[in-house]
């Protein structure tokens, strides 16, 4: 299973065996397909199953749970959960969510590219210690830093608006700079030192030289970074108080109620919609990944 | 490199102590919030001619939302003055943002309040007496009975304005109650007859005689209140009551009913604990009563669907026992202590309680009104399952137990940190005997209590 | 915290010349020290700016007994520390939670990430429909509606018992609650599946051209060239995901609540419990402060140990 063969030698397929292609399907490929394919389709069962529900009326959601195929099929999930709340619909808080996740992702992943490479490839005075207080600020529970957090805003006169979201994100994240960076420390130093003795600065290399090679990470981290701002309802929950602002996050949050009546159906069918644009920057990104493979390693 | 690092020891030592010697400015209960550059503009009297601000926050549901912000665009239309911004969230959400706000010194000037927390609030000064407005009549409540603004009051003083009366209700599904041949209870059973209604009911149907949720602490409070006690004393530093036998033989029927099967397991519970009032057993056939609190009728019978029966009955007694129903506010209005806008806020609250327009659209979405004028309006326009709501608590009005004070600040604590994982679970899981849990119960709900009373 | 030294492990073909060793002159070093310094920059901004204060004031609120709300609090030294590890059963059972699935479900996840990022690792067709379909699940996370799901599936009659036909309740019992939420973490295993992908697609073809030509196989151009290449990213994985199933909270907040008998009940659940629900800041600010420090200790073990299998293809010096 674990055949580690990013084996060219598959890609090339001789014209003959390609003109033969349903003749001779090769019994590793058929089993790879199945496996993998099979394997797959169970993971995928739970998000099926949710788009199923929100296809389904209020009442056979509870009373036909684990079919995958509604009965009585209905677009009414979307069209009610789409209205949202007292006329601010659901295109307001996808307007919202874009904007944070977009400009949150941005900024992000560039500034976290721009410091790994600080903290990979320059030696300076303090690097370590500056480094482990970056990994330290992952291991201390965001639900105690909030409320001091909240207050600084507040002086600011920051609430209620995007900036607490946002400003942050210019310093980059420590994830993002720990995994940029590890990418970083993967590529040779011969292009760096052969620039640096053509006269290239720190600032040159990276530009010319790091960038270029670490793209698969950057993709990875604008994915995961897009879809963790778009998920993330702990910010804006606490900064942002008028509705006409509300990520689609804070949105689905708002539905329910346990002491009053949940539109589960509203629930489910903003859910599933909540899902498509995760998964089209998904989709849309991932081909880089695939493309990254021709832009790394050594030239002669 | 040494002397590098303890010049940065020594940086953040003294920052350190720096910011301690600020941290007390920094928190709260009374610090300015300046909100200088904020998109909302500093709520202003409305002296100038221009509109004054009025901050409402509330949790709910997408109905809850809509109606609300209908009866807020109806206000506005009123008081062209007073412009109102509003924030809403699901249940857990609200009390996160509304802690927040409060550590920040940035409350609306209108909040949605629960029973359960009203007094750690009141206690910790975050929210406003309203019986200025009272006096003044800004807040009338000619058509409010006094039962019904009982539970707002702590020490006195009115805190929080009843947004809709709510009760505990046992709910029979009355055709299965027909197809076992028994007849419906009496207003005023005992446990005793309870349990064996619902023994009856599993054994003729092959159903559960009753969902579960008997250990919920609403029902240990009912009892103690039944009996003329209540759970806590006074001034919240220990339990209220001395005699535990009448929570024995309680806790000794539970477990009957949940050996011999007529109701669901501890387990299964705890398994369907995050579902909703439209995932009950009794909507889906499996059970032939349940209780619920009145307000949540509404959510049961649309889940139930046309074609369903079902009778309402108060919650059974201990024998000897007054009701051990009482009437609950479902939610309050309150006005913080950090109100910029408090007037319009009792104007706010005073035209939620009083404007039969609004009420209509807000349909007793969050309880039975407390206003008889606003009621009676209502009645012609209400569906089966509220006039059925509306009946059944007319109907207990004039036999209900007084409302007991409000949950003691430090409630929450107990519940989290003693009745639930130290004394219901262990028990019920089968991994305490009764004598311990009891016993448990009681030393360290008094730790606890005595701890946070004595802050 | 020492940073990874790395020892020259496996062989790879194109490794290598070990470039000359310079010293660098006065100069020299002081504009690293600048450019170094300009490139951490906005890291070190937005750090001194947002994060410092909350962090020091919830250092400082560890040892007191503000209650958020209370404007009388006051300083009890070490009291909150001496409770949470004398007086406080809760306290020891999520630690206990909060190990066993940290231990469990961090192997399990990493090694199904790895394993899958190597199988999608091909130019077979479909592989992309694969990997999204792989990466799916993550993009669930910590939503309503994947409480509603999981309750659903591992429900009375749900998928799960008909799939074993068994009949357990998986929630309800406090021996089986726990690995609900171990199999929802792996699950959502597309996140380093993907990361080890992009480490993956890294790995120039050059090297197992080369290997081929020299006669090794699968087998041994995965152990000899494949894996050591890859151990950065294994390392990066590793701790990441360390640092946050140690965190783990959002799921169990939302699907178990810490229920049954506190066997889901984990440390960061139960900490937002203190600090929202009992009000207990200063105590709260306590226990994240220990988390900070176990977690701080484990991550530095594996950074101490990196040194012995982590291996950067660029030859780096420290």
């Amino acid at each position: 299973m674990e055949s580690a063969t990013t084996a060219p030698g598959e890609r090339t397929v001789s014209h003959a065996q390609s003109q033969s292609r349903w003749r001779r399907v090769p019994t590793r490929t058929l089993l790879y397909h199945l496996l993998v394919g099979g394997f797959g389709l169970l993971m995928l069962y739970p998000i099926l199953w949710l788009f199923a529900s929100s296809f389904k009326g209020t009442a056979e959601i509870w009373a036909n749970v684990r079919s995958l195929i509604p009965q009585d099929f209905t677009l009414a999930n979307y069209t009610n959960g789409w209205r949202g709340f007292g006329g601010i619909t659901f295109a307001t808080f996808y307007t919202n969510s874009f904007f944070y996740a977009g400009v949150a992702t941005l900024l992000t992943v560039l500034a976290s590219a721009v410091v790994a490479y600080g903290f990979a490839r320059i030696n300076f005075v303090g690097r370590r210690i500056w480094f482990a207080c970056m990994l330290a600020t992952l291991m201390l529970p965001v639900q105690v830093q909030i409320i001091p957090q909240y207050i600084i805003f507040s002086e600011l006169g920051w609430i209620n608006t995007f900036y607490p979201l946002l400003l942050p994100r210019i310093g980059g994240q420590a994830f993002f700079i720990f995994m940029i960076m590890q990418f970083i420390r993967g590529i040779p130093k011969d292009l760096d030192e052969a620039a640096e003795m053509d006269g290239c600065g720190k600032g040159g290399i990276f530009f010319r030289i790091i960038l270029p090679q670490i793209t698969p990470a950057l993709i990875t981290a604008a994915i995961f970074s897009f879809y963790w701002t778009w998920e993330d309802f702990l910010t804006p929950l606490i900064y942002l108080n008028d509705p006409k602002l509300y990520t689609v996050s804070l949105a689905l949050r708002s539905f329910a109620d346990p002491s009053g009546q949940t539109d589960w159906g509203a629930i489910f069918a903003m859910s599933s919609l909540s899902l498509v644009p995760v998964f089209v920057i998904f989709v849309l990104f991932q081909r880089f990944l695939v493309e990254g493979i021709s832009t790394t390693g050594l030239k002669g | 490199m040494r002397n590098r690092m303890s010049t940065f020891a020594v940086l953040l030592l003294v920052m350190a102590l720096l910011l301690s010697a600020c941290a007390p400015a920094a928190a709260p209960a009374g610090a300015p919030a300046a909100e200088g550059e904020s998109t909302e503009a500093a709520a202003a009297e409305a002296g100038d001619g221009a509109p004054s601000e009025l901050r409402v926050a509330w949790w709910g549901s997408q109905n809850r939302h809509d109606r609300t912000i209908a009866a807020i665009e109806l206000f506005e239309q009123l008081h062209p003055e007073i412009k109102v911004v509003y924030e809403f969230s699901g249940w857990d959400d609200h009390w996160t943002k509304m802690t927040t706000q409060a550590a920040g010194g940035n409350l609306p000037d209108v909040m949605q309040q629960d029973y359960a927390r009203l007094e750690e609030w009141v206690s910790r000064g975050l929210l406003m007496p309203l019986d200025a407005y009272v006096a003044d009549g800004t807040l009338n409540f000619d058509n409010v009975s006094e039962s019904a603004l009982a539970g707002g009051i702590i020490d006195g003083q009115l805190y929080g304005v009843n947004l809709g009366t709510n009760s505990m209700v046992i709910v029979i599904d009355a055709d299965k109650l027909a197809e076992a041949g028994l007849e419906a209870p009496s207003p005023d059973w005992t446990f005793a007859d309870f349990e064996q209604l619902a023994t009856q009911l599993h054994e003729n149907l092959g159903v559960y005689g009753f969902t579960g949720g008997l250990s919920n602490e609403q029902l240990w409070k009912n009892l103690y209140l039944s009996l003329g006690e209540w759970i806590y004393n006074e001034d919240g530093s220990a339990l209220g009551y001395a005699d535990d036998q009448p929570l024995i033989d309680y806790l000794s029927m539970v477990k009957r009913m949940q050996d011999t099967g007529v109701i669901p397991t501890r387990e299964m519970e705890v398994a369907e604990a995050g579902s909703s009032v439209e995932d009950n057993y009794i909507v889906s056939g499996d059970a032939a009563m349940t209780y619920v609190w009145s307000n949540q009728l509404v959510a049961l019978s649309a889940a139930a669907g046309e074609g369903r029966n079902f009778l309402l009955v108060p919650m059974p007694r201990p024998e000897g026992g007054a009701s051990t129903n009482y009437l609950k506010p479902s939610m309050f209005f309150s006005i913080t202590s950090q109100a910029k806008n408090p007037d319009a806020a009792a104007m706010f609250i005073d035209f939620f309680t009083n404007d039969i327009e609004a009420n209509k659209i807000l349909m007793a979405e969050r309880g039975v009104p407390v206003s008889s004028a606003v009621r009676e309006a209502l009645q012609p326009e209400l569906d089966v399952a509220q006039q059925q709501i509306f009946n059944y608590i007319a109907d207990i009005e004039s036999s209900v137990s007084p409302i007991p004070p409000p949950d003691v600040a430090g409630h929450a604590n107990v519940m989290n940190n003693v009745y639930w994982p130290l004394v219901m679970d262990p028990f019920f899981y089968g991994q305490q005997s009764l004598e311990d849990t009891v016993r448990i119960l009681r030393e360290q709900a008094d730790a606890v209590l005595a701890e946070s009373a004595a802050q | 915290m020492s940073k990874a030294l790395p020892a020259p492990a496996a062989p790879s073909p194109a490794a290598a010349r070990a470039p000359a060793k310079r010293r660098k002159r006065g100069g020299a070093r002081r504009t690293d020290n600048l450019m170094g310094y300009l490139f951490i920059a906005p890291w070190l901004v937005a750090f001194f700016a947002f994060t410092l204060i909350p962090i020091i004031a919830s250092f400082v609120l560890a040892f007191t007994n503000y209650d958020v709300l209370n404007p009388n609090w006051s300083w009890v030294g070490l009291q909150n520390f001496e409770r949470m590890f004398t007086r406080d059963p809760r306290y020891i059972k999520s630690l206990q939670a909060t190990f066993f699935y940290a231990f469990t479900a961090i192997p399990l996840r990493l090694a199904f990430a790895l394993a899958v990022a190597m199988l999608l690792n091909t130019h077979r067709r479909g592989v992309s429909t694969y990997r999204a379909a792989y990466y799916a699940p993550s993009i669930v996370g910590g939503s309503v509606a994947v409480a509603v799901m999981w309750r659903e599936i591992f429900g009375a009659d749900g998928l799960i018992n008909a799939i074993l036909g068994t009949d357990i309740t998986w929630l309800g019992n406090p021996n089986t609650a726990i690995w609900t939420l171990i199999v929802l973490a792996v699950w959502q295993f597309g996140s380093p599946m993907l990361i080890f992908l992009a480490g993956l697609k890294q790995i120039p073809r050059e090297f197992y051209e080369a290997a081929s030509i020299d006669g090794a196989n699968g087998w041994q151009q995965f152990w000899g060239i494949t894996l050591p290449l890859l151990t950065p990213i294994i390392f990066f994985n590793l701790v990441m995901q360390l640092i946050s199933g140690f965190m783990v909270f959002t799921q169990a907040f939302i699907i178990t609540g810490g229920a049954p008998l506190d066997t889901t009940l984990f440390y960061a659940l139960y900490l937002y419990q203190r600090a929202f629900v009992s009000l207990q800041m200063g105590y709260a600010s306590a226990m994240a402060w220990v988390l900070l420090a176990i977690v701080g200790i484990m991550t530095a073990l594996v950074f101490r140990s990196s040194s012995y299998w982590v291996f950067y293809g660029s030859q780096e010096e420290n």
